[in-house]
């Protein structure tokens, strides 16, 4: 019938619109928070994968430990990179630290390369060929999985954003650094904890989708692109924004590749940013400074 | 020494009639024909960076999609030529006019944002460029790439090596080079860098920034498409990785490593890149670590570029004479953005 193709269509999009909001929601954290457009962010999410890949086959730990500490792992080189490349460059010009996160970018993904190899991997997880049913709708267990280690994940940073004392601590720097400097919250500490929180979101996207597709070093280059198309659209700094954009994308590609033509798939989505920015050029929930 | 504010007046134009000179007789120093391909290639980045540097220098934003309109003007012409018949000598200007008219479209639409938002919605104009080369295998024949492409002729003179390619991209290099020159010293030109230094300001002098923008855009990526196409007929294979992100950063890395917003710097970049990129063929993937690791250094530590050192050292030269050590001709009106 139609509308079981239809319905499993949408719940395919639904499904890859929640991997893009993950990925997306640390880039425009790192962006709304300290003013940093990380275009080395994807690489994190590459890494994330490859972690747990590695962290699965070499030390025989089952899928979701792997994939905890892959997080933890990614969280703590991009703490690492911040100290190394952002945090030093935070004064300087826009322009100098998008090119020197290119750089980054450059570097992981070309490091990676030479360290993991070129060809594409596969990440075993116990859920990858197990099927569920949900009405007409089917789907394997890795994909639910996604979707609702997505949403647990993302409450997690809504609650730590809006009641911890560090998410505090963000939403004032994201809203004048220089006023929470004065009242004596510790910037260098809210750069760290932001970087942290925005790589592990990365990296635990790329764990959780790591089982669905091949991995291979060039994927940071994708989910960058994905990442920063949703933050865009959404509005950059908006995590709200990056929710809607992001199951947005996943949901009109899904229908665009089922009922239009699968090639041209991507280039519907990106089509679609071009839309809604002429509408709105600065994106569908854009703010003043601040996070929201 | 001699060098009076006359001397250095005279002293100018020989110098760019010696490096010119120089160029002219390199292919015959060359001595091999793998060297002859090198200094074409030189060549070849040198005027796809030139046109960057438009966007990235003058105009002071950063685009991530150059490669893709170096894409559609490389894909216009081989498509002509092989599927039409098209003259390649008549494939090159429509080139450069269906760049142009990529390039207006997208700047139309990317230039209502600036800064980080207008380099990722590049990235993305880029990558849809991209999607439909890879996938319209109808027009394109997709990832296997167009074949066969004709080389370039003029009458009876064919480009199908590398020495004469050398000269017309030699030629075309300077074109662009003069053009430059010329706009950064025209009222266009000074509204380019009036943008670059502060919008607010220079709209509220009366230049439209919108149109200054997308006037600089729309030039940088009609010499792009220029470039792609001789690039087409030039290496006679063409698959879309022209268009990928592996070309988008080349192209950075050659603009900032050389300097961007000068003339010479663009020229200089792709003379280090196209020189480290063989030299260093045996080191396979870790070149682009080495060329990632060149892009992050030169930005943290010489914001200039390469360029920049020429100029520090002609300034500390300058003053050891007691001569005014006056920022002379490029750091003044084409220095490095900030």
């Amino acid at each position: 019938m139609d509308f079981t193709v239809f319905a499993q269509q949408i719940a395919n999009g639904l499904v890859n619109g929640m991997a893009y909001v993950l990925i997306a929601t640390g880039l425009t954290l790192v962006f709304g928070v300290l003013r940093i457009v990380n275009f080395a962010h994807g690489e994190f999410y590459m890494l994330g994968a490859y972690i747990t890949y590695f962290v699965g086959t070499l030390f025989g730990l089952d899928y979701i430990a792997a994939a905890a500490i892959s997080a933890v792992v990614v969280a703590g080189l991009g703490v690492a990179a911040n100290k190394l490349i952002f945090w030093p460059l935070r004064r300087d010009h826009e322009f100098t630290i998008l090119l020197s996160s290119l750089g980054l970018a450059l570097l992981i993904a070309n490091g990676g390369e030479l360290l993991f190899g070129a060809d594409p991997k596969y990440v075993e997880s116990p859920f990858a060929d197990e099927v569920l049913e949900i009405g007409t709708v089917t789907l394997t267990q890795q994909r639910v999985l996604v979707f609702a280690a997505a949403v647990v994940a993302l409450v997690a940073v809504y609650l730590f954003i809006r009641y911890s004392r560090f998410g505090k601590m963000m939403r004032a720097t994201a809203q004048n650094p220089d006023g929470a400097a004065l009242t004596g919250i510790n910037i260098g500490l809210v750069h760290t904890y932001t970087f942290a929180l925005a790589c592990g979101l990365a990296a635990l996207s790329g764990a959780l989708v790591g089982p669905t597709v091949m991995i291979f070093p060039t994927i940071g280059n994708w989910a960058v692109l994905k990442g920063f198309i949703v933050v865009i659209m959404g509005g950059l700094g908006s995590v709200t924004g990056a929710l809607f954009a992001g199951l947005l994308l996943g949901v009109i590609e899904s229908l665009g590749g089922g009922y239009i033509s699968l090639g041209f798939m991507e280039a519907i989505g990106y089509a679609m940013i071009i839309a809604v920015l002429l509408w709105r050029p600065n994106g569908l929930f854009s703010t003043a400074r601040g996070l929201r | 020494m001699n060098t009076t504010s006359h001397g250095h007046s005279l002293g100018q134009p020989l110098a760019i009639a010696g490096g010119i000179a120089a160029l002219a007789v390199l292919p015959f120093l060359a001595g091999n024909a793998y060297l002859e391909h090198l200094l074409v290639l030189w060549m070849l980045y040198a005027l796809l960076a030139l046109s960057l540097n438009i966007v990235i220098g003058y105009l002071g934003e950063l685009t991530f999609g150059h490669a893709a309109f170096v894409g559609v003007g490389a894909y216009t012409s081989a498509i002509l030529s092989t599927q039409l018949g098209l003259p390649p000598l008549l494939g090159l200007p429509l080139a450069g006019l269906v760049a142009a008219g990529f390039g207006l479209v997208i700047g139309y639409a990317a230039l209502r944002v600036v800064g980080p938002q207008f380099a990722i919605l590049t990235l993305g104009f880029g990558a849809i460029l991209f999607t439909i080369t890879n996938h319209w295998v109808d027009l394109t024949r997709g990832p296997m790439g167009i074949t066969d492409i004709p080389p370039m002729a003029i009458g009876p003179l064919a480009f199908d090596s590398a020495r004469p390619t050398y000269y017309l991209v030699l030629a075309l290099v300077l074109a662009t080079a003069w053009l430059c020159h010329a706009l950064v010293g025209s009222r266009t030109g000074r509204a380019f860098l009036a943008v670059r230094e502060n919008a607010p300001l220079a709209a509220s002098l009366g230049i439209n920034v919108f149109h200054t923008k997308l006037l600089g855009f729309v030039a940088a990526t009609a010499i792009a498409g220029i470039g792609g196409a001789i690039y087409a007929h030039y290496i006679r294979v063409i698959t879309p990785d022209i268009m990928g992100v592996h070309n988008v950063a080349a192209l950075i890395i050659v603009v900032i490593i050389g300097g961007r917003g000068t003339i010479l710097g663009p020229i200089l970049g792709a003379l280090v890149y196209i020189g480290l990129l063989e030299s260093l063929r045996v080191a396979g993937p870790l070149r682009m670590v080495i060329f990632a690791a060149l892009l992050t250094g030169t930005v943290v530590f010489l914001p200039g570029g390469l360029i920049s050192l020429w100029q520090r050292w002609r300034n500390a030269h300058k003053s050891e004479n007691n001569l005014p050590a006056t920022p002379t001709g490029l750091p003044s009106t084409e220095g490095g953005a900030k």
